[in-house]
């Protein structure tokens, strides 16, 4: 995607937004206290009064939320989910397979004749096995384009091939799960300064990457507080925004500290405990925050995590070496999720915007391709199998004769998440992924 | 910030980010008077052309650079000046401290100090325990002579300080340079990240985007195309013609990384007309485009690892059998590859998009249609002079348009809060004569700024994407970052004087907010205002 895109500004609020702003602004003080974000006391209460209020939510309350972990960089699928099966894939991959099952360390952990996992996917095994964790081998987006700016862009917004801006459709979902006068974020992003999944007219809590996020900086500093409201104190749009931003930054640092001070231990103490990973950092870190952010703030429905460094074009190595290196982190990231995210109806979608080559190329790495993998986990999903087709790696069956075909629009698998898990209409699901189809042979992804 | 004028219905942060942008930019919103609102207090045609001229052809106003703006007959004949200027700097070194200077070694010694790194990591296998060179380092303490085992990162943090301290000291690098330096590494980006690009980075930045920051656009891309930094970062120098032996008998062949986004970000563009036919036929013709360890450019057309077949790139043909052989003996092999970036160097639609791209960073993220068109004839017209360009483009109405802002990037920020307190910092670390003697002074603020710009999701060098980022509000302007500016602009400026100068750029309710606060805190109030979040 060329990097000028343009955002143009989204359509003037309607009157209802513009009242409720004046009246908060004019509050006075709208940034004294975090008194408009939910409080953990208010959590099942604000959970109840959502129950009701719009059919999206019905019956589905706190229990239902939706976390995207977006793999930026087009994460090769084929070393993940591999299909140890195939003997194309040997063959194509002389330098780079993951080494056949047989048991021992560093091959592939046999999922079933068919497939198996990366040996540094090892934690998710016992999720599989549970049935809470399955896969879409050749999902993906129709449109044929092997740019990463271009595919991410289709994937954020929902309508491949659209390369003009548009609302990410994680805001338009928050903007169905919400209340129409809401200002209480329903859907927070950790990591990203501004990703465009979560672009939109719905309110969305952003959160910086790592220990940033723990930190309430100079608003949060009586001294320093005052003296920085008043240079924000008009009716302007960036003064609106700094006060927001200075009341949310505030609000969600306390709430990430209390967490770690409740539980009584930091958050290294945590995971070294927990599986001896030493220092959280990275997505690992972000997925804990988020966890905690969602525990406290029982609002917040829809969570955004990403991860970079999956172009691997060059030396990605096998069972060992870079790639491997990040799919271990992604499985800790994983392994922390389902802990915070296992209720009835959540769900977690893992997903990247095409995959790679199924040949190695020149420099034991791959290229851009085109199908991937999606993994699912959740109580509702229907895990410890793959779905869909799979139609191998002979050259006749490969998308130009390269990558893996896709098989399964990753719009026809959102629905059948959405459907399920959020109780969203087709209508609904519509205006998330304008003219999809359903895919009836992906109905029993999701347990009824 | 005049309060009364902006009126967004928004709460929402989403939409107040989109809309913010949109009327937080263009101030006639409501129609109000339009010389009022970020950052005047007189409304005269002069002021807003200076604030225009320091905050955008530089990165913002210092004691030193408004001295300078005010000495020329007028803002927009100084902008004009620059030109020229930056063009004669751009052919001389940069002027560096001596203990910065190893990051612009010649590439033969930088390929010997990684080479080293490596032996002395593999010997010692340095773990991330204390470890006091790397904790200099970190603290932009180059004074002492580094461990062989933190090469890499001693390099990148040189030309961290270098960028910063050139951006923010109009005594030391000619302002339009830096800019323009910053524009060229961005449009042909590679990041300090990967390892074994690390070392090269400063390098790349100064031989590349700064030398050739106001030449030939397809000089520019020549030369990033056969640097170690861009060889590396896209995988070219690994690239060889397919089934070509490598060690062990093993057989190697084509990656396609470089190519790609050759085309697809450095010229043409996603739409601008080729195929991933053309991507692969683009890959075989620069096979032997690889890295030297001991060439001066540290280049080198490796002749064996070419594809010599015909390909076929955007319709035009090359075949090495067809040309002559040059007289260095590199023979018509490396031909085609020069023969193909300056195709698409010359190409339309490479003009319209780096003219796009410059209009943005410098003019407004929507620029108009008649501008970009303007800018990509000009460079059309002039085969690719960049200076002919950025000629076209500050005599353009747009750019003095005092309505039209741009929101500060974290690099604009940082840069023109550096800028606005050097002369106060550095006065106060007992000061230092001779700019850029040492960077003594400045290393808590480089420090400082460094941290901001990770935090802010802009690390120096450090964009992981070819693509670059962007520089748009509507990426930038998010509620929360806004705090965190502040918390950067009040750490800075801490024991920092009141920056008097700066007054005249704020507004009156700016400056009557901050004349009652406690002294100590006036400097970081001022840079944390509204009037200092957009140029």
């Amino acid at each position: 995607m060329p990097t000028f895109k343009h955002r143009p500004p989204a359509n003037p609020a309607t009157p209802t937004r513009r009242q409720l702003l004046h009246a908060l602004a004019a509050s006075g003080s709208f940034w004294a206290a975090p008194a408009l974000w939910a409080q953990p006391e208010n959590a099942i209460n604000t959970g109840a009064a959502h129950a009701g209020s719009t059919g999206a939510t019905g019956t589905f309350g706190t229990e239902s939320r939706l976390i995207v972990v977006f793999l930026r960089g087009a994460y090769d699928g084929l070393s993940a989910l591999v299909p140890h099966g195939d003997a194309n894939y040997y063959a194509l991959r002389p330098s780079i397979a993951i080494a056949a099952p047989d048991g021992s360390a560093q091959t592939t952990l046999k999922l079933d004749a068919t497939f198996g996992l990366h040996p540094a996917l090892a934690g998710l095994l016992p999720l599989w096995q549970q049935g809470v964790l399955g896969a879409i081998p050749c999902a993906g987006s129709p449109d044929p384009t092997r740019s990463h700016f271009d595919a991410q862009h289709h994937w954020e917004l929902g309508i491949p091939g659209k390369s003009s801006s548009g609302n990410g459709w994680m805001n338009t979902l928050a903007s169905l799960r919400g209340t129409p006068a809401a200002t209480k974020p329903v859907a927070v992003g950790v990591g990203e300064a501004n990703p465009l999944i979560l672009v939109g007219t719905a309110p969305v809590q952003l959160v910086p990457k790592g220990q940033a996020a723990t930190r309430q900086g100079a608003v949060g500093d009586p001294r320093t507080r005052e003296a920085l409201m008043k240079l924000y104190a008009g009716q302007d749009s960036l003064s609106q925004a700094f006060r927001n931003g200075a009341d949310s930054r505030m609000q969600t640092a306390q709430t990430l500290s209390a967490d770690m001070a409740a539980t009584g231990m930091d958050s290294a103490q945590m995971l070294a405990a927990s599986n001896g990973a030493g220092n959280p950092q990275g997505l690992l870190l972000d997925a804990q925050h988020l966890g905690t952010l969602m525990r406290q703030d029982r609002n917040l429905r829809l969570g955004f995590l990403s991860a970079g460094g999956w172009d691997t074009h060059a030396n990605q190595g096998a069972a060992s070496g870079s790639l491997a290196n990040n799919l271990g982190n992604l499985a800790r990231a994983l392994v922390q999720l389902r802990r915070d995210f296992s209720q009835a109806n959540d769900v977690v979608v893992v997903c990247s915007e095409f995959g790679r080559t199924s040949a190695e190329n020149g420099t034991r790495g791959t290229d851009h391709g085109h199908g991937n993998t999606l993994w699912l986990m959740g109580n509702r999903v229907h895990g410890g199998r793959w779905h869909g087709t799979w139609s191998g790696l002979a050259q006749g069956n490969l998308h130009e004769g390269r990558d893996l075909p896709v098989h399964h629009d990753f719009r026809a698998v959102l629905a059948q998440v959405l459907r399920t898990s959020q109780g969203l209409s087709g209508a609904e699901i519509d205006r998330l992924f304008p003219g999809f189809a359903w895919d009836k042979s992906l109905d029993g992804l999701m347990r009824a | 910030m005049n309060p009364s004028i902006v009126r967004t219905p928004f709460l929402n942060r989403r939409t107040a980010l989109q809309v913010t942008a949109a009327s937080f930019l263009t101030w006639a919103v409501t129609g109000s008077n339009s010389a009022q609102g970020l950052g005047r207090s007189t409304a005269t045609a002069t002021s807003a052309d200076l604030w225009r001229a320091v905050s955008r052809v530089g990165y913002g106003p210092s004691e030193a650079l408004v001295r300078s703006v005010q000495a020329a007959p007028s803002p927009r004949a100084w902008a004009l000046q620059q030109i020229d200027l930056a063009r004669a700097a751009s052919q001389s070194p940069p002027r560096l401290a001596p203990d910065l200077a190893d990051f612009n070694a010649p590439l033969p010694r930088i390929f010997a100090g990684a080479r080293a790194e490596r032996e002395a990591r593999a010997k010692t296998k340095a773990t991330a325990g204390a470890d006091t060179d790397a904790d200099a380092s970190r603290r932009m303490d180059f004074s002492n002579p580094r461990a062989p085992e933190h090469f890499s990162r001693t390099m990148a943090q040189q030309a961290a300080a270098w960028r910063l301290t050139s951006a923010s000291q109009p005594e030391l690098e000619n302002p339009l340079l830096a800019r323009m330096t910053e524009f060229w590494f961005n449009h042909l980006n590679v990041y300090v990240g990967k390892g074994a690009v690390r070392p090269f980075t400063g390098h790349y930045v100064v031989n590349v985007a700064r030398t050739h920051a106001l030449g030939r656009f397809e000089d520019l891309l020549l030369a990033s195309a056969r640097h170690p930094a861009m060889l590396l970062y896209l995988d070219q120098a690994r690239s060889v013609a397919n089934g070509t032996r490598g060690p062990q008998g093993s057989t190697r062949g084509l990656n396609e990384n470089y190519a790609r986004e050759l085309m697809e970000l450095h010229t043409l563009g996603v739409d601008g007309g080729y195929t991933q036919t053309d991507v692969r036929e683009l890959a075989r013709v620069l096979t032997g485009w690889t890295v030297s360890q001991s060439d001066a450019g540290g280049f080198q057309f490796a002749a064996r690892l070419h594809d010599t077949g015909t390909k076929q790139v955007l319709g035009r043909v090359f075949n090495s059998e067809a040309g002559p052989a040059l007289k260095d003996g590199s023979g018509s092999g490396q031909r085609e590859g020069e023969d193909a970036i300056r195709m698409l160097a010359r190409h339309p639609s490479t003009a319209r998009r780096v003219c796009l791209r410059l209009a943005q960073f410098f003019v407004a993220d929507t620029p108009s249609a008649a501008l970009v068109k303007a800018l990509s004839q000009t460079f059309l017209a002039s085969q690719g002079n960049i200076s002919a360009v950025m000629r076209a483009l500050l005599q353009s109405a747009e750019f003095w348009n005092p309505e039209s802002r741009l929101f500060k990037t974290p690099m604009d920020f940082a840069c023109s809060a550096l800028a606005a307190t050097h002369q106060a910092r550095e006065g106060d670390a007992g000061g230092r004569a001779g700019a850029g003697s040492d960077i003594g002074a400045d290393r808590r603020g480089l420090v400082l700024t460094l941290g901001f710009l990770n935090n802010a999701g802009q690390p120096l060098h450090g964009w992981q994407t070819p693509d670059g980022y962007r520089t748009d509000a509507a990426t930038w302007l998010v509620p929360e970052a806004l705090t965190r500016r502040a918390d950067f602009a009040l750490a800075l400026a801490r024991q920092t004087p009141a920056l008097d100068f700066l007054l005249p750029f704020l507004s009156e309710a700016t400056r009557s907010a901050i004349a009652q606060e406690k002294p100590a805190l006036q400097a970081g109030l001022m840079l944390a205002s509204p009037d200092f979040m957009a140029k």
